[in-house]
């Protein structure tokens, strides 16, 4: 096995065991050993959240794994982001609005949605929980945002995302919209008239992506 | 009122708790994303209103509208500082609209903070919070302690411990979801490890609230029944939630809803009632059952 392939292998692990530590100490020495910043992403780190996201579908990750999987790839991120050809700005999936709406404190399903966005290679902008319609629609239209995306963990605040959408269109702002969370359903976010929806952070990143893309 | 007087309650009969309270609310105009608590102090006649019609429906045990009455949850919903008043405030409405034979639980649902890696909380945090509440529930006289909702069971264990310790009878109840090795919360604990958990750290009465509709709650107490020797409470929600012109409806009927309730009775469960998209109808069909059942 080549050193690349042994780091590539060391970094997919690295996320799978959580370990923030390793996964930037591999970055750092992936970019000394001349590995392209890109196939270190995809073939390392990205490739061990996509395996952490296998896990997570088979009932063998939970929450706790998933979430310092996410870590690990962050740390790692913040390395080699900057040695990305080109700068962020060529780097960028998107820009993304992210929150959980007025009235629900629900954070962590959005902060692991956000991360693996962010892993993902998207410019997120994670507005926090508790966030009124308006601050989405005016952070949406200030940062020219791509995608936004709205958490609802209640049903007694799931209607509050029906409200974002109408507020967002009414703006004139031209961001797609994604919306998630405990009680939200397929059939939900079509009736609201959200433009995608994911039943899980893994999907949501493939959600995101199409929905940029398309 | 004492464990032993819980545990006489259903020693003949399976008791009744009553179901969702947030869609009752809403339909009297809570608007979406405002905390219950709130209209302990904003408008107390419209929860005794919602207390009442679940004691009209049938229900033997009422749950006060203090849920999100830890002083976490509270000061995310802009009541910090108002932990002991908002949980006298609210198990005394519950009291006003019982009559001498219905019981007060004090509800206890998580803190809304998280142990690393998801937050920063630290279980000296959960301890902290749910003593202050279970002390509040306990002196403003609340029957028993009921807690529900719990994913983790780090902090299902805390609350349990701090209920516990009031003295009061405690019903546990967690949420569970299935997965591919068996029932599992978000978090990756196990129910019936996590049962007997609770059952060692104190709880009288142990189970599951919320998530998952009534036909998938029906394993779940299989399990539990045969797994361990704590008597078992079981709240289904009432179906997903799904969007129509009139709002947020659940989908199950009621019909199908109590007969999933009756088959949990018979599979063994002692305590039952509905979670979210529940209301009294539901509650007032399985009184209807539960009564047929008992002769």
């Amino acid at each position: 096995m080549s050193t690349h392939e042994q780091l590539l292998q060391q970094m997919r692990q690295s996320v799978l065991d959580g370990d923030d530590e390793a996964a930037a100490s591999l970055a750092t020495q992936a970019l000394e050993a001349g590995m392209a910043p890109l196939t270190a992403v995809e073939q390392g780190y990205a490739a061990g959240i996509s395996e952490a996201g296998d896990l997570w579908e088979e009932g063998e990750f939970f929450l706790p794994e998933l979430v310092t999987a996410a870590q690990a790839m962050k740390a790692a991120m913040a390395i080699i982001t900057p040695a990305l050809s080109g700068g962020a700005e060529d780097a960028s999936a998107g820009k993304v609005i992210i929150g959980t709406v007025q009235g629900d404190i629900h954070d962590i399903g959005k902060t692991l949605v956000a991360t693996l966005l962010s892993a993902g290679g998207f410019e997120v902008t994670d507005v926090g929980a508790d966030v009124p319609v308006a601050k989405f629609v005016e952070q949406a239209t200030e940062l020219d945002a791509d995608l936004v995306c709205a958490s609802a963990l209640l049903t007694t605040t799931m209607t509050v995302q029906q409200e974002l959408i109408g507020a967002l269109r009414a703006a004139g702002c031209k961001a797609k919209v994604m919306v998630g969370g405990a009680p939200v359903t397929r059939q939900w976010a079509g009736d609201i008239g959200a433009d995608g929806y994911a039943d899980s952070a893994v999907a949501a990143v493939e959600a995101a992506k199409a929905l940029v893309a398309g | 009122m004492t464990t032993t007087e819980l545990l006489d309650r259903f020693a003949t009969r399976p008791l009744l708790l009553d179901g969702g309270l947030g869609s009752l609310l809403i339909a009297q105009g809570l608007a979406a994303g405002q905390a219950p608590e709130a209209w302990v102090f904003e408008h107390p006649d419209r929860i005794v209103a919602a207390h009442r019609a679940y004691i009209d429906a049938g229900s033997d045990i009422i749950q006060a509208v203090t849920f999100g009455g830890s002083s976490p949850k509270l000061a995310a919903v802009g009541l910090e500082g108002r932990c002991r008043e908002l949980n006298t405030a609210a198990v005394a409405l519950a009291r006003q609209a019982c009559g001498p034979d219905t019981l007060v639980a004090g509800d206890v649902g998580p803190t809304g903070k998280f142990l690393p890696p998801m937050g920063t909380a630290s279980e000296a945090d959960f301890d902290a919070a749910f003593a202050e509440q279970c002390t509040a529930l306990a002196d403003a006289g609340a029957d028993l302690i009921s807690i529900e909702t719990m994913v983790d069971l780090r902090e299902a264990l805390a609350a349990v411990r701090a209920a516990a310790a009031t003295g009061l009878p405690v019903l546990a109840s967690m949420t569970f979801e299935a997965r591919k090795r068996g029932f599992f919360t978000i978090m990756g604990d196990r129910l019936l490890p996590s049962l007997k958990a609770m059952a060692e750290a104190g709880a009288t009465v142990v189970g599951f609230n919320c998530s998952v509709t009534s036909d998938q709650m029906v394993p779940m107490v299989a399990e539990a029944v045969a797994g361990q020797d704590a008597p078992v409470v079981a709240q289904p929600n009432a179906g997903q939630p799904r969007m129509t012109a009139e709002g947020v409806v659940y989908d199950a009927s009621a019909e199908r809803f109590v007969a999933d309730l009756m088959s949990m009775v018979e599979t063994g469960a002692k305590v039952v009632g509905g979670c979210c998209g529940s209301d009294p109808e539901f509650i007032s069909l399985a009184r209807t059952a539960l009564d047929e059942a008992a002769g």
